[in-house]
């Protein structure tokens, strides 16, 4: 079967709409305070003229999740567990967030043995990536390797005034069957957008590097600067990490746990008994976020946590840029 | 059901705004009723007067030496004391005297009804203080929080995360981009960041965080062209001044 389609972008929204008959369709679109993100699709405006500045991650991974309930008997525990399984369309994810993604499965799946809060929300996700048109600010995912989208159903590639369309999966296909008369078949190969980028990022070696220069000058001069506001971490695609409490349910002997969003960024990601923090400075707390996405993350998984989206570059208040960090470490190696 | 805690609500120097927010807890303020006792609060119907309580939720600041009294009298009695709102957690608008020039001060003090003291002063520089319910005024979800918690005998105590963690989790773009100086990155969060998802900037009702870098913060206002009284302003709004280091009074 031809596997290359062109659907018009006028008839966009009406496919998504068609999508939304039958799952949960997610789409780049601008919230009330105007800042792309992705949103449930409510027949809005597409947002397609650049990275959203919050990335998918929310869905998979949501800020505060319920995981269990405790009920309590006369003299046990019944424990109720809340799994969140629903048919879902992610639309128009860049190349740079199908890595995060497949990073966050590699972590959730395969190192957590099958977190299945994670899965339940992960198993039914078609994927529509987007592949970019031109290079994003800040961007650097050609220096990572994420430049071409992985772990997706359908591709779409901008077109003049359709998308190309190719189904890169069983389920893709099946989303153009099904959707049929959206789409035509076209002889057309699949246009390789060549992008040029502002930012790079030389990782030839460069886990040796910053292992090596672990306590480089460079890492105080920029946690001087840096407020600890952990906004790098909340707007990163592929940050994932967690923490757990839990609440009492008013006026019952119930209890609620949950897990939400942590930071390394923070003071109390890393509080152990007698309230002992072992990452104290900010300098401290800095380096591990650039390490663990550069050299940790690498080492013990085998692909990169840091997919290039410069998002942490853009969000950050007082202009830390970890490809920047990473080049002044890299030039004074001698 | 284990017996009901004793809870009682006072007010030293303050609009009582945090009080009038116990009333928007709505059906919920009924459920708290199943687990807590109020005995003694000037709003609600407190019968008993003086009883030892095993929670005192104290609004408002130390101005005079009336506050002062009460607050050791409540402190005597009860097993643990929350300090309720800005003006008792860290002493917000009240203090702002505090950091007007001194002839101000002195005009001011001449004015009020009763002799106040030198300074306007948080709970905490006259007892110890077990938990702090934060904001101008306190939110409700954290004083049902602190409650239920104290009625099953855990302490809550304060994590050190800005307002801005919770402003970027509400995807909201940062005010610093468009000039606008915000104190989230040094305030405590708490409040799911109300002012920055309104466009307002934050101004540090719920207080300065121990980690917060006020230096770096001050460099990037000034950078961004804040006028410098303005940055003086912002500082010393709702909260001490972090530039300057001074003991408080025990
Ligand atoms: S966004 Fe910038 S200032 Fe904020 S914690 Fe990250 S590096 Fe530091
Ligand atoms: S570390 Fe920064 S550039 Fe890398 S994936 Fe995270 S937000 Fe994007
Ligand atoms: S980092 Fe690359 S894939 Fe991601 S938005 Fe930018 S150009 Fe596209
Ligand atoms: S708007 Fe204020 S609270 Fe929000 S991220 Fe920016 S500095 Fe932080
Ligand atoms: S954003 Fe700041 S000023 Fe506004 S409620 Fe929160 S802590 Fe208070």
């Amino acid at each position: 079967m031809q596997q290359n389609f062109l659907l018009k972008k006028e008839k966009l929204n009406e496919f998504l709409t068609a999508l939304s008959k039958e799952a949960k369709v997610f789409v780049p679109a601008l919230n009330e305070n105007n800042a792309s993100c992705f949103l449930p699709f409510k027949n809005q405006e597409i947002f397609l003229s650049k990275r959203t500045s919050f990335s998918p991650k929310k869905i998979l991974l949501p800020p505060l999740e319920k995981e269990f309930i405790f009920r309590k008997k006369s003299s046990s525990f019944k424990i109720e567990h809340l799994l969140d399984s629903k048919k879902r369309v992610f639309f128009g994810v860049r190349s740079c967030d199908t890595h995060a993604i497949k990073a966050l499965d590699k972590l959730y799946l395969e190192y957590f043995t099958e977190d299945e809060w994670y899965k339940a929300i992960r198993e039914d996700i078609t994927i529509i990536a987007l592949q970019c048109s031109k290079s994003c600010e800040n961007g650097f995912c050609k220096s990572m390797g994420t430049n071409n989208p992985v772990g997706h159903d359908l591709l779409f590639v901008e077109k003049e005034k359709s998308f190309f369309v190719e189904a890169a999966s069983e389920r893709g296909k099946q989303v153009v069957q099904k959707y049929r008369d959206f789409f035509n078949q076209t002889n057309f190969i699949k246009p390789e957008p060549k992008l040029k980028f502002g930012k790079k990022l030389e990782t030839f070696g460069l886990k040796e590097i910053l292992d090596k220069n672990f306590s480089h000058k460079k890492w105080k001069s920029e946690a001087k600067k840096c407020l600890s506001c952990s906004s790098c971490t909340q707007v990163c695609p592929s940050c994932y990490c967690f923490l757990s409490f839990d609440k009492f349910i008013l006026d019952s002997g119930d209890s609620e746990r949950f897990r939400a969003w942590d930071s390394c960024q923070l003071k109390r990601f890393t509080k152990v008994s007698h309230n002992y923090v072992f990452r104290e400075s900010r300098e401290s707390r800095l380096r591990q976020f650039v390490m663990h996405k550069l050299s940790y993350f690498p080492e013990n998984h085998g692909l990169p946590l840091c997919v290039g989206c410069g998002r942490c570059i853009s969000v950050c208040p007082v202009g830390i840029d970890l490809t920047e960090i990473a080049s002044t470490i890299r030039g004074d190696v001698k | 059901m284990p017996k009901k805690i004793k809870a009682g609500f006072y007010s030293l120097s303050c609009c009582e705004g945090c009080e009038i927010v116990m009333f928007d807890l709505e059906e919920k303020f009924l459920k708290v009723l199943n687990f807590v006792e109020i005995v003694e609060a000037r709003l609600f119907d407190g019968k008993h007067p003086k009883e030892k309580l095993d929670i005192a939720i104290v609004e408002g600041c130390v101005e005079s030496d009336v506050d002062k009294k009460h607050l050791l009298e409540i402190r005597a009695r009860s097993k643990y004391l929350v300090a309720f709102g800005a003006c008792a957690t860290i002493v917000g608008i009240p203090g702002i005297r505090n950091a007007l020039p001194l002839e101000m001060q002195k005009k001011l003090k001449r004015k009020a009804i009763i002799p106040v003291k030198e300074k306007a002063l948080p709970l905490s520089a006259f007892v110890k203080v077990d938990a702090l319910l934060q904001g101008c005024p306190a939110f409700t979800h954290e004083i049902i929080d602190v409650l239920v918690k104290i009625y099953h005998g855990i302490v809550p105590s304060l994590e050190e995360v800005p307002v801005c963690n919770e402003c970027k989790e509400r995807e909201n773009p940062c005010l610093l981009f468009e000039g606008v100086p915000c104190l989230g990155p040094v305030t405590y969060a708490g409040c799911k960041a109300l002012c920055p998802s309104e466009k307002a900037q934050c101004i540090g009702c719920r207080g300065f965080t121990k980690d917060g870098n006020f230096e770096a913060l001050r460099e990037k206002f000034q950078e961004m062209g804040t006028p410098k009284k303005e940055i003086q302003n912002l500082f010393t709004y709702f909260n001490k001044d972090p530039f300057t280091k001074e003991e408080g009074e025990k």
